[in-house]
């Protein structure tokens, strides 16, 4: 393994979430951690990452509407587990942990509904056609599946079943399709650009409502580009980046019917730094902006969201993570 | 600095730990005792299990409070096939648009003699006057984001109380078991209402809330017999699930008229329902219904519907509006009762809230 290998787990790691659970953007951002970094045969990777995905904004269409009297909060807990089985294949594991709250504070009072709980995980697995291209590129392509392990049957206090969008989990399992494509310059070796998609093929939850219908969230995909430099700053290694996000989800259906506002088309700018706080661990952290969105309907749509988390690596190999020679 | 990131990463943890245990605030309704997606108590009068959270929550659908009326000239948002619900108190004749009550169900209104709620379920059609004055006390309603058997389930804010629009009950809360003084509100066609009522008063779109109003929030859920957000008993009468017919309740009964047997205007008497006798009138474009009482069922009603607002004449040389008022002839001024709880509604809802629903030949 190179350096080449250790500046892609910069450009990558600090790259923002692929998607969310909920077409209203109010769900887990499951991918938060998906796409670990390439490493060495034998490593084993752990990242914990908090989420905090703040909804006020509310559209109609292209347009915002003047009102704030809704609030939809997401805090999540994202624990992922990565293991480089050989020098091309990985497999790496997400467990979630949820808390949502959804806030109306209309007419003077404030009316809150929320549930926590453990959410949906995904299992991933990943190859990387390294040796199909020039030393300073990395394709690689992953194939996956969102596991329902997350409650779906979550009640208010007074015992009223609470709809998908604020339930841990989605009842459905979902297909994952992955790939990421990075690359480096010699004109400055510290540069990582790096891209990614992601299409999410949703399942559907036949349980919905007591078993009385189903449900199914909007399939979606998703494309990232991302720029990343590395610099010292009083002694310890910095990895600044800028991302730009583009996510399109599908209208949710119920009972095979496709359902209005949900859905839509978002572009985000996603400023993102990484530090290495020991030889093995890192600090990530990234802050998502909403630059555009288009919305089936009229929707919450996000307002911003905050993501930081650690990263640790253990491989019997020293890693050199400056790539500046 | 690497212990600041550190501090930084714990601090968020015991942030996400903590978020659970909000402060308690006035007015702040947790999921408890009055608010969230909850309700006055946990009992309920109706089937829990089958009361299911809308996903906008508690008062996500405001309610409106005396909104801005406007003339109906001025009233271009709307289109000659937009439905209206009327009300009519003395001089005051007010017309409330399905498309302002799409994005808003309930809509708080005082007039000189009266305070209604306009309560009105785009997911079931059905649309009524209730009476906001309880015990001498005035209140208003709001939404609870609840739906019952696809039904709005209004709240009323005096008590936090849940009720069950087309049950036409309380069905949770310290009023429970209280049924709703009721106001039939007819339905009809903008552009009927329009040449009838020129000088009427309607609610127009400033509402204080930004919403699109030209959009309808459902898709094709009003013309698609097939598409229900909330679960729905299969039929057992061969009636479109989202055809609008118009219904008498009594009690655990009711009794539903159809457009098709009104196409060119028509007035009939029906005295087989619930020990009454029912005065229907209809076009293809609105359906009434009146209870006639001793000084009214020996007249010979004719349909007379001229747009105008003029819908009956009599054997006594009577005109009666849509709102049963007598406006000219020996009996001016006098009234003709709507039939005690009559609406229009989606089919389906009415079979699903009330099984042994008979349907007019």
């Amino acid at each position: 393994m190179s350096k080449f290998y250790i500046l892609i787990m910069f450009g990558l790691y600090t790259s923002p979430t692929l998607f969310s659970q909920t077409c209203c953007s109010g769900g887990i951002p499951l991918s938060n951690s998906i796409g670990l970094p390439v490493a060495n045969k034998g490593t084993l990777q752990f990242s914990l990452n908090y989420d905090y995905n703040y909804l006020n904004t509310l559209k109609s269409g292209n347009d915002k509407l003047d009102d704030q009297a809704r609030l939809r909060t997401t805090q999540s807990i994202l624990l992922n587990f990565g293991y480089s089985i050989t020098e091309k294949l990985s497999v790496e594991t997400l467990f979630t942990y949820v808390n949502q709250k959804r806030e109306i504070n209309q007419f003077g009072n404030i009316n809150i509904d929320k549930t926590q709980g453990i959410g949906d995980g995904v299992l991933l697995f990943k190859y990387n056609f390294s040796s199909l291209f020039k030393k300073d590129n990395l394709l690689r392509v992953g194939l996956g599946t969102k596991i329902p392990i997350g409650a779906t049957d979550k009640k208010s206090k007074n015992g009223i079943l609470l709809n998908a969008d604020l339930q841990p989990g989605s009842g459905a399992w979902d297909a994952i399709l992955w790939s990421s494509y990075s690359q480096n310059f010699s004109f400055r070796p510290s540069v990582t650009f790096y891209a990614s998609t992601v299409y999410r093929l949703t399942g559907t939850n036949s349980k919905y409502l007591n078993n009385s219908t189903t449900y199914r969230f909007g399939s979606e995909f998703q494309a990232l580009i991302n720029y990343t430099d590395q610099f010292f700053l009083f002694k310890t290694l910095i990895n600044p980046g800028l991302s730009i996000k583009y996510r399109k989800a599908q209208q949710d259906e119920i009972g095979g019917n496709l359902l209005n506002n949900t859905g839509g088309q978002w572009v985000f700018a996603v400023p993102n730094i990484s530090i290495q706080i020991t030889q093995k661990l890192f600090f990530v952290t990234k802050f998502e902006i909403p630059l555009y969105s288009y919305v089936d309907g009229t929707q919450l749509t996000p307002t911003f969201r905050f993501t930081t988390g650690l990263f640790l690596t253990l491989d019997k190999q020293k890693n050199e993570f400056f790539n500046l020679k | 600095m690497k212990y600041f990131f550190s501090f930084l990463i714990f601090g968020s943890f015991i942030l996400l730990s903590c978020s659970d245990s909000n402060s308690v605030e006035n007015n702040i309704n947790n999921g408890g005792n009055s608010g969230g997606n909850g309700s006055g108590n946990s009992t309920w009068s109706i089937d829990k299990d089958m009361v299911f959270d809308g996903g906008p929550g508690k008062d996500g659908i405001p309610a409106l409070l005396n909104p801005n009326l406007i003339n109906v000239i001025n009233a271009s948002f709307l289109s000659n096939n937009d439905l209206v619900l009327g009300f009519k108190d003395g001089d005051q004749i007010i017309a409330f648009p399905h498309k302002i009550l799409d994005w808003h169900e309930i809509i708080n209104i005082d007039t000189d003699n009266h305070s209604i709620a306009v309560t009105y379920c785009p997911l079931t059609g059905t649309g009524m006057g209730w009476n906001r004055i309880f015990n001498n006390n005035k209140t208003t309603f709001g939404v609870s984001g609840l739906l019952y058997k696809s039904n709005l389930i209004p709240y009323d804010r005096a008590t936090n109380s849940n009720w069950s629009q087309l049950k036409l009950e309380c069905v949770n809360g310290t009023l429970k078991g209280k049924k709703p003084e009721v106001s039939v509100l007819p339905e009809m066609t903008w552009g009927e209402w329009k040449k009838i009522y020129p000088q009427s008063k309607v609610v127009g779109t400033n509402t204080g809330f930004s919403r699109d109003y030209l959009k309808y929030p459902y898709g094709g859920y009003k013309t698609d017999h097939n598409f229900f957000i909330f679960p729905v008993d299969p039929l057992k009468n061969n009636i479109p699930a989202k055809e609008r017919v118009h219904v008498i309740i009594s009690n655990t009964n009711a009794k539903v008229y159809r457009f098709n047997k009104f196409a060119d205007g028509k007035v009939f008497v029906d005295n087989s329902f619930n020990n009454k006798t029912y005065l229907v009138v209809g076009n293809q474009n609105f359906i009434l219904t009146f209870q006639l009482d001793r000084n009214t069922e020996n007249l010979n009603f004719a349909y007379d519907f001229n747009n105008s607002e003029i819908i009956l004449s009599d054997d006594e040389g009577n005109k009666w509006n849509i709102f049963g008022e007598a406006v000219s002839g020996p009996r001016k001024g006098s009234f003709l009762q709507y039939a005690k709880t009559s609406m229009m509604a989606y089919y389906f809802s009415i079979e699903s809230f009330y099984p042994k629903v008979i349907i007019s030949n």
